[in-house]
């Protein structure tokens, strides 16, 4: 089969290259119908229970996402000045399209409970009108202190900050909406600052930016790449084939993806990303042997084939344990890694295949004139080959010193990994100076929190939730909730009851309590809806069967440790006083909804990854048909996984989504070195029979072709650090991280220890009869 | 000629002006007599009111008594009420004073504490008991605060009615604009439909069922969708008696916690 494929690229070079373009053409045609998907909660099956029941929660009590707009006086948000500018830029925020506008929570639009004229309950908005006088103006401010429905919500407790709250239809428009808030608040504010927050803008504004980063990084990284083998290899014709390899093999997966009607989630956004290195490495391995024959053979088509005959092998299984490592995310329950995973896995089988053929095509298309000029450049010195035989010298000299260094390594980074926070929150996914960042700080530091958790009670029949046990136990889990430091402020039935009961008996504060009389919590209900509150408020937080009430839980912190917490607090308060007979508790909101999926991705990725190492390793052993060279071969993925999540453990990055998926990535391409590394210096040592000439002779040829892949993949995905996206930082720094420790120790710790075991790991053959080993892996391959 | 031609011109412009307002008159005036039929039919009623509150596949009653007396014809009026269900606020009851010139007055007496208590009228787009009605919907809105016209004569469901549209004199949050289809037999509004500042339909009030009771022409069946909220209130009106000799006294605290038994059982 190998030698089919080279053989037709290398007589045929136009009618491979054409049919590549049309099918390149064909799914590059598929790009317009792209579907963009940004939802975290799409993290989640879309049958998943808590999915289901958070969505239900939401028609249930006519709950929409909202994002925050917090307004920060200078010295306080309570003046004639600053609450009229509030009260027109509500106005005018009702006006924007995908508002809701019956639901925005501003101090123009909450409805006030209090004594009017003639001890008059009065229900009316919070400030009806523009105000005139500073006493109005802290009239206000004391109303909210007043209401334990508004209080720490609406306005900071020192009066300083002013919360708006603004729900939407859907949450793919917060982005834009909060671009119109803030050309209202730009022009209306005055002398204030304004930040929007909340969890939705986070996700949606990170959906938008994501693009705009990908239109920028792969195509950036690709530039880089570029300029590196032209560094290299100083011949534009022939540095143009793994270009080409690269492009078409992220258009080709992507092109599919969007053809088979998947969305182009967070993660499928990443696809190109992640292809191109992988692209480019076959590619320059290929181009650094076939430089480094060239001058031997002096005949163009030998040397592909050449090439493609001696690299055939470790290129199949370089590409396979990559395969390997991405389709093992299928198995995972979150359905965009699985689409990730899958089509990453596609992308890597394309690339492997257009490597074969498309090298070489373009390769026999370059002059001999061509070629001699591009190695006569190359050949011989060189910075990298000085490098290279440091290395060697390194590992000869000090082969023990070397595995000593690594079986520390190996301890310090296991203690690093038991160190490991698993983390994650949507909102620093931007950088910290992002303005979404600086909102959610502010934000959160002055009101009672942008981020809504929501805890519902299920009751077995109607009117249930009239019941005062009931009430009562609902207020009793409010305090304990709130005895959790992120919890701003709980907001329950209860309250309402008990502020609606007060008012009713003229502002009585012994009234300030739950009756323990189902007619009376039946009829305070009702006179709240008959005194002008408006139903739909009361709704929020009961059914209008009054089945099920939901408790409003405000978080100051999205950290899905931090939600976790208080999820646990909440839990074990329910396990050691179970709620009244006949009545549920559950939970939901979309910082719920994070941590369920985080604990799904979690537990999925770790038996990905686990089985994917398992598979990988059975593979090194069928491959070497060897189990301590399986063994060894494993040794620079297990060294680099394990010792880039310790060094995320020691720094206290937390474990979050894309560090989870990038395991994947680094269990696939910190094997390649090392397959290339053992495959030749075993073909080389049958032929040499002799261990230093082996060793001068894999050090300079596949040597540098590593350490040529170690500088361009490290190099070239250095643009992605400048991100202002957290995991596009992550992803570039993983690319570094994982060519130059797995470069490392491929060069280093492999040639030590082979050194260290050379009579049994290459042993040595009397009268040199060498081939039989080197044909079974031909054979082998031929197989596959 | 000239003269005659320029005595022509200013002949037809005072015309077209006169047409013009008399179509305004036109307008205001049906619409006047749409709001006394339909809101001040005889001089006093008595009815059973059933109220069904629809929001998807769920339901939520009401039932009352209602008792409305009009001290002069389009103008003051008092509403009493007497909640029957749900059971757990029965006995609960409510009284209006409405005041066309002023704010209306409202009292109402929660028997679980046994306590009358008046509460604020400022807000005639709240929600009536919860319902897709306001209080507004149920006592009117006097004709003179918008201007209409009439926009056509048309045919619905086989009656002949006016299609008027009536515009908020002053900004006002319960619609922006309010087209009317009201019957030209017996003036009632068969159907309205309430637009936003948007001009998004966002409510329709339809006429189900309309009877006649001693002789007037009365709605007995009535609803209200929002269709925002995806919402409907069915409004069922029985057993209405006219003219029955309500007098005012009827209509003070007193009888809100003693409700007059020869009209509520």
């Amino acid at each position: 089969m190998k030698k089919g494929i080279a053989e037709f690229s290398i007589k045929r070079p136009w009618i491979v290259l054409g049919i590549a373009a049309i099918i390149t053409v064909f799914f590059a045609f598929q790009f317009p119908n792209i579907k963009i998907d940004t939802d975290p909660q799409n993290m989640l099956e879309a049958d998943e229970p808590t999915r289901l029941f958070h969505s239900f929660t939401k028609s249930e009590f006519n709950l929409y996402d909202f994002i925050a707009v917090g307004v920060v006086g200078e010295p306080s948000a309570f003046t004639v000045d600053m609450l009229n500018r509030i009260y027109n830029i509500t106005a005018e925020i009702e006006e924007i399209e995908g508002v809701i506008v019956e639901d925005i929570m501003a101090p123009s639009t909450v409805d006030d409970i209090k004594q009017g004229g003639g001890g008059a309950l009065v229900i009316e908005p919070l400030m009806g009108d523009e105000i005139e006088t500073e006493e109005e103006a802290l009239y206000i401010l004391s109303r909210i202190q007043d209401n334990p429905i508004l209080r720490g919500k609406l306005a900071s407790e020192d009066g300083q900050a002013i919360a708006l709250f603004i729900p939407l239809e859907s949450k793919d428009v917060s982005h834009r909406v909060s671009e119109e808030i803030r050309e209202i608040t730009g022009r209306l504010g005055g002398n204030a600052t304004y930040h929007i927050a909340g969890l939705p803008l986070a996700e949606d504004s990170f959906g938008s930016e994501m693009f705009a980063q990908m239109a920028y990084s792969a195509p950036a990284a690709m530039l880089i790449i570029f300029l590196l083998l032209w560094m290299f290899f100083r011949q534009m014709k022939v540095i143009v084939a793994p270009m080409v390899v690269a492009m078409m093999s992220v258009i080709w997966a992507m092109g599919l993806l969007i053809l088979s009607g998947f969305t182009v989630h967070i993660m499928s956004s990443m696809i190109p990303i992640f292809l191109i290195p992988i692209a480019v490495l076959n590619s320059i391995h290929i181009l650094s042997e076939c430089c480094d024959r060239y001058k031997q053979i002096q005949d163009k088509k030998e040397t592909i084939r050449h090439s493609i005959n001696e690299l055939f092998v470790p290129m199949l299984f370089t590409s396979m344990t990559t395969v390997a490592g991405f389709i093992s995310l299928a198995l995972t329950p979150i359905p965009p890694v699985r689409v990730f995973g899958i089509f990453v896995a596609f992308g890597i089988v394309t690339a492997w295949f257009l490597s074969l053929v498309i090298n070489p095509a373009i390769a026999i298309l370059i002059s001999e004139k061509t070629l001699n000029k591009f190695i006569s450049v190359e050949y011989g010195g060189g910075p990298l080959a000085r490098i290279m035989r440091g290395f060697r010298n390194l590992s000869l000299r000090r082969n023990k010193l070397i595995i000593a260094v690594a079986v520390v390594v190996i301890m310090v980074a296991g203690y690093g990994l038991s160190q490991i926070i698993v983390n994650d929150n949507p909102v620093k996914w931007f950088k910290q100076s992002h303005p979404i960042r600086i909102a959610d700080n502010v934000m959160n530091q002055h009101l009672a929190g942008t981020y809504m958790n929501y805890l519902v009670f299920v009751g077995d029949e109607d009117d249930r939730m009239k019941d005062p046990e009931v009430q009562t136990y609902i207020e009793s889990l409010q305090r304990e909730l709130e005895k959790d430091e992120i919890v701003g402020s709980t907001t329950g039935l209860p309250d309402i009851i008990k502020k609606v009961r007060y008012e009713l008996f003229s502002a009585d504060s012994a009234k300030l309590a739950l009756p323990d009389d189902q007619t009376e919590i039946a009829q305070l209900l009702f006179l709240f809806e008959m005194s002008g509150g408006d139903p739909d408020d009361l709704f929020k937080f009961v059914t209008p069967t009054y089945d099920k009430s939901n408790l409003w839980v405000q978080l100051k912190n999205g950290d899905n440790m931090a939600v976790s917490a208080v999820v646990d607090r909440g839990n074990s308060f329910l396990a050691q006083n179970p709620p009244p007979e006949g009545v549920e508790v559950k939970w939901a909101g979309l910082p719920y909804i994070n941590i369920e999926w985080q604990r799904q991705m979690v537990t999925g990725m770790r038996s990905s990854l686990l089985s994917s190492y398992v598979v990988v390793f059975i593979m090194m052993i069928f491959l070497f048909r060897s189990f301590s060279w399986g063994v060894i071969s494993m040794l620079p993925l297990t060294i680099t996984i394990m010792a880039i999540y310790a060094f995320i453990g020691y720094i206290g990055k937390p474990y979050d989504m894309p560090v989870a998926v990038l395991s994947s990535l680094t269990l696939g391409l910190s094997i390649d070195f090392a397959i290339h590394f053992i495959q030749r210096l075993r073909t080389i040592h049958k032929r040499t029979n002799d261990l230093r000439a082996s060793f001068d002779e894999i050090f300079e040829g596949t040597g540098r072709a590593i350490s040529r892949n170690v500088l361009v993949i490290a190099i070239g995905f250095i643009p992605m650090l400048f991100s202002t996206l957290v995991p596009y930082i992550t992803v570039g720094s993983f690319f570094l991280a994982i060519m130059v420790v797995s470069g490392l120790v491929t060069m280093l710790l492999l040639p030590a220890i082979t050194r260290t075991f050379h009579k049994g790991l290459l042993p040595v053959k009397a009268g040199g009869g060498t081939s039989e080993e080197s044909d079974q892996s031909t054979v082998e391959a031929k197989n596959i | 000629m000239k003269n005659l031609n320029t005595l022509l011109m200013a002949a037809l412009l005072g015309l077209a002006l006169f047409a013009g307002a008399a179509s305004a008159q036109t307008a205001e005036e049906i619409m006047k007599q749409s709001h006394l039929a339909y809101y001040y039919a005889g001089d006093d009623g008595v009815a059973e009111v059933g109220m069904r509150l629809i929001k998807g596949d769920k339901e939520r009653n009401r039932e009352f008594t209602m008792l409305r007396l009009d001290n002069a014809e389009g103008g003051a009026q008092k509403y009493y009420t007497y909640f029957k269900k749900p059971s757990d606020v029965s006995r609960l009851t409510f009284m209006v004073h409405k005041n066309p010139e002023d704010n209306d007055k409202r009292w109402i007496y929660i028997p679980a504490v046994d306590l009358v208590k008046p509460i604020s009228a400022d807000d005639k787009n709240s929600s009536f008991v919860g319902s897709d009605f306001t209080y507004e919907d149920v006592s009117g809105r006097h004709w003179s605060e918008d201007t209409h016209t009439l926009k056509e004569d048309a045919t619905l469901d086989s009656s002949a009615v006016w299609v008027i549209e009536s515009i908020p004199k002053e900004k006002y949050k319960g619609f922006a604009r309010k087209v009317s289809y009201v019957d030209k037999a017996s003036s009632l509004p068969l159907k309205e439909e309430y637009f936003d500042k948007k001009d998004k339909m966002v409510r329709i009030f339809t006429a189900e069922r309309t009877e006649e009771v001693d002789g007037i022409m009365t709605v007995t069946l009535r609803s209200m969708e929002n269709l925002k909220k995806k919402t409907k209130t069915f409004v069922d009106f029985s057993r209405i008696k006219y003219n029955q000799g309500l007098t005012d006294d009827l209509f003070t605290e007193r009888y809100l916690k003693n409700p007059p038994r020869q009209f509520v059982k």
